[in-house]
């Protein structure tokens, strides 16, 4: 700022902020107002931690909907857990969600009958049962070790892709890539009816169960933190049956998803150094929505 | 302005006379057609010249003197002047030619009688601008017959000069005008020297002519026989104009049979060669002419064939080589399908699938075997019905031949077209459902991919059968490339044979004949050679025809066939084949012909 030190000589015209006059000032002469302008985070919010805890309590218990997949697919693998229970477990679950759900209003909101439920739930069961056969010759001659690398990086870019912000209407690649990983992984399964019934329990849980959940944290804000740490519990302990050291893993990065990474949000955010200024894209301000009509 | 005088060369060494003629229109050049005698009656040349130019409709007339000294013929000079004013022209020539050299003289008179241009004695560099001339001998009986094409590099007239020539402004249309000029004055050639006429001519003149009894007769036979086939041909065409026979599974079949193909084509061209009207310009009489030859040639070819064939029970071996060959290949298929149903190469293919494919292809290659025992008995007898039709001609022999081909190998088509189909519905079905998989789909409207938001029982679908068509694909790929490779080697046979009889149906043969036999009568373009250049005489150059190239003779006279029509390339011929759609031999666009 060379250019405006020279206090002594006061001129008679003021400086002005134009290119289009010619003025007594080198082109590079800026005068005392230089940054009077600039403004620091404008935009920023300050997030309180609870609340941060709260949303990120979303991401840990779409993590443990994986896990308790993973649990039952294993139990279901293993021979200890016979389709036939499964299903009931699953048709119960599914009558005591969709009744929650009719309380909280859900479908009311989106404007659905009762038919188009049924028809949609007869369309999912007919299917799956229908083409549980095929699916289970599906990956015969893959080898297993290729389905597990498959369904595992399906799995993941479920939980990569999921609209943690809306999960209402499902987003369509993580739906569609948890749908793949769990017939790749019920294509392993050693019978037709057990395919039926992990592919109904994947359509529970990666289909259905956000809906309710989202359903849950309108409606219902209280009960929405319960819901996320019984699943979140129910995770970890149906992973600790099978293997103990996979459950502590799981309880760490729930525990560092859930308390850590909002701590670790909230100290990035003092640090968080934005400036705004006249330098910045012009943003219009004005009321558009006469010019719509 | 160069003044270009284009002289025949039989008239070098003419007594003296007249130089008859014509004035290029627009260009200063004039072509020297004949040369007439003393002594004439300038009335008679007159008559002559008036009922030749009704004749020819070229404006021939007189151009000038012409000078052969000879012993006793003094104090020409004078009397050649006062020619001038008996036949007024424009310009009137004086040529003379003196004993002993080589060149000859030029003068050019103006009508006003002043002398412009003295080649002479008078070197020509000081009125360069005024009066140079240029002769250019040309054998008036090559140019006559020749016919001039033009092609893109039609200015390449002077610039293939052997002797470093370098003629500009001899462009392609003055040398067009020449050619018509004297192939358009073919009557005043018709008097040769035999003939004792009012006037004596010079030009170029045939021998006289040999009257032959049997060319005659084949003249006034050609007529009647014309007539004859013109009728049969209509009767022909009739016969198939029935309403049965355009009927659509009829239809269809002899529109893939190339046996019908070939006998559409071959009527066809009969019927361009039995018009009884007369071929009007020269691509039309040439054209008529080759079909006339190759089908000649096709003919006796066949008929060769049918000599060789019918020899020494050559049938029957054929038909007995032919049924174990067919049982032979059905039986490389099975073991093929079974080798396929294997799991083949450590490849991850689906059991059930395989099974089931693999089953339904033995039992079509079971039905193919059967159906090839029962018609064995009869095999014999077809293939010496059928071999008959060679009489039409080779290129029917083999069109059967394709026929046959194609039939006996009808069992690996239909495996191509399942196969083919299969691995289509699967490409679409997995294309479309990636789309769906990613939360898009394609707008047909504005031919793009959209996001879209679907519902779960939608994904749910979709997602389902995505793993399902994913996890099958390599199966069937698997026996689409087998059945497509089997396919592409018959695909390759048949367009060999389809190749060879559209090259004897289009090449043109008798243009080919002209070509070799006669090179002056298909003309690409002059050359010219310097013949004498003396200082103070004109410049003398010889003139020669540059004979079309062979390769332009196969682009002018091709008879046009369905493969001039433009067919896939191989780029689209490798999508065609990745995205699973039917290829066949040879797109016979027939319907797009006749428009």
């Amino acid at each position: 700022m060379g250019a405006d030190s020279d206090p002594g000589a006061p001129s008679a015209v003021p400086w002005r902020k134009v290119l289009y006059e010619r003025q007594p000032f080198p082109d590079n002469y800026v005068d005392r107002r230089f940054l009077e302008e600039l403004r620091r985070n404008v935009g920023v919010r300050r997030y309180r931690y609870w609340a941060v805890v709260r949303e990120a309590g979303l991401v840990t218990q779409q993590l443990s909907c994986v896990a308790v997949f993973l649990t039952l697919w294993w139990y279901m693998y293993q021979g200890q857990l016979y389709p036939f229970t499964l299903l009931l477990a699953g048709l119960l679950c599914a009558l005591l969600g969709y009744g929650l759900y009719e309380a909280l209003g859900g479908s009311r909101r989106e404007g659905r009958t009762r038919l188009a439920d049924l028809q949609s739930a007869a369309i999912f069961l007919a299917f799956t049962f229908g083409f549980s056969p095929v699916l289970k010759t599906l990956t015969e001659s893959v080898s297993t070790d290729t389905v597990y690398a498959m369904s595992a990086l399906m799995l993941l870019a479920h939980l990569v892709t999921f609209p943690y912000a809306q999960p209402s209407p499902p987003g369509s690649l993580s739906l569609n890539a948890a749908l793949f990983g769990s017939v790749c992984l019920a294509s392993r399964l050693p019978g037709a009816l057990h395919t039926f019934a992990m592919l109904t329990c994947a359509l529970l849980v990666f289909a259905l169960w956000p809906c309710l959940l989202h359903s849950l944290r309108d409606r219902a804000p209280r009960g929405f933190p319960w819901a996320a740490a019984l699943v979140s519990l129910g995770g970890v302990g149906g992973l600790a049956s099978q293997s103990p050291g996979g459950a502590l893993l799981l309880a760490l990065a729930q525990l560092t998803l859930t308390l850590l990474c909002p701590l670790l949000l909230l100290w990035l955010q003092e640090h968080k150094d934005n400036i705004h200024g006249p330098w910045d894209e012009a943003e219009i301000h004005e009321d558009l929505s006469r010019f719509l009509q | 302005m160069v003044l270009k005088i284009f002289f025949p060369q039989c008239c070098n060494m003419a007594d003296s006379g007249l130089l008859i003629g014509h004035w290029l229109p627009g260009q200063d050049s004039a072509v020297v057609l004949a040369v007439v005698h003393y002594p004439f009656i300038p009335g008679q040349v007159k008559r002559y010249l008036s009922q030749l130019q009704n004749e020819s409709r070229v404006a021939l007339a007189v151009l000038g003197s012409w000078s052969m000294p000879k012993d006793g013929q003094e104090g020409m000079e004078s009397f050649l002047k006062d020619l001038s004013t008996i036949f007024p022209q424009g310009r009137w020539l004086q040529l003379s030619r003196e004993m002993g050299q080589r060149g000859f003289t030029c003068h050019v008179v103006q009508r006003e009688g002043t002398l412009l241009g003295d080649e002479g004695d008078k070197c020509n560099g000081e009125n360069g601008d005024g009066g140079r001339v240029i002769f250019i001998h040309y054998d008036q009986r090559k140019v006559m017959l020749s016919q001039l094409h033009t092609l893109e590099a039609g200015a390449g007239a002077g610039a293939g000069a052997g002797a470093g020539a370098t003629v500009t402004g001899a462009g392609p249309s003055e040398l067009r005008l020449v050619f018509s000029t004297v192939a358009q004055s073919q009557p005043l050639f018709h008097t040769d020297k035999y003939d004792d006429g009012p006037l004596k001519l010079t030009h170029w003149q045939s021998e006289g002519r040999e009257g032959s009894i049997i060319v005659e007769l084949a003249k006034q036979a050609s007529v009647p026989l014309c007539l004859l086939l013109t009728w049969l041909l209509s009767l022909w065409t009739w016969l198939c104009g029935i309403r049965l026979l355009n009927l659509q599974p009829v239809r269809f079949v002899s529109s893939k049979l190339s046996t019908c193909v070939q006998l559409s084509y071959r009527t066809e061209h009969l019927q361009t060669v039995s018009s009884p009207k007369k071929a009007l310009g020269h691509a039309e009489f040439m054209r008529k002419a080759n079909i006339f030859v190759s089908f000649f040639v096709d003919v006796a070819l066949g008929l060769l064939l049918i000599s060789w064939l019918y020899q020494e029970n050559r049938i029957s071996l054929l038909a007995n080589t032919l049924v174990p060959a067919a049982d032979h290949v059905a039986q490389e298929l099975q073991e093929l399908l079974k080798w396929l149903m294997g799991a083949p190469a450590g490849l991850k293919i689906n059991r059930a699938l395989d099974e089931v494919l693999g089953r339904f292809f033995l039992y079509h290659i079971h039905l193919w075997i059967s159906y090839i025992h029962l018609m064995s008995p009869f095999i014999e007898m077809i293939l010496w019905y059928v071999g008959l039709c060679a009489c039409l001609g080779l290129t029917f022999a083999l069109s059967v031949l394709s026929d046959i081909v194609a039939l006996l190998t009808f069992h690996i088509y239909c495996f191509y077209v399942y196969g083919a189909r299969l691995y289509c519905l699967k490409i679409y079905g997995l294309s479309s459902l990636w789309r769906l998989f990613r939360g898009k789909k394609w707008n047909v409207l504005r031919q793009r991919v959209d996001s879209c938001s679907y519902d779960v029982d939608q994904l749910f679908i979709g997602t389902l059968l995505f793993t399902i068509l994913l996890f099958l694909l390599p199966t069937t790929a698997l026996y689409y490339l087998v059945f497509t490779l089997l396919r592409l080697v018959v695909v390759l046979f048949q367009g060999l044979i389809h190749l060879s009889v559209d090259s004897i149906n289009s090449f043109p043969l008798f243009a080919m004949g002209l070509r070799i036999c006669q090179p002056y009568r298909l003309a690409e373009g002059v050359k010219f050679r310097v013949l004498c250049e003396e200082p103070g005489k004109p410049l003398h150059l010889l003139m020669e025809i540059n004979p079309l190239k062979f390769g332009s003779v196969m682009q002018w006279y091709r008879t046009p066939t369905y493969s001039c029509y433009p067919k896939d390339s191989w780029a689209a011929l490798c999508k065609k084949l990745f995205v699973g759609e039917l290829v066949y031999p040879w797109k016979h666009k027939s319907t797009k012909k006749t428009d």
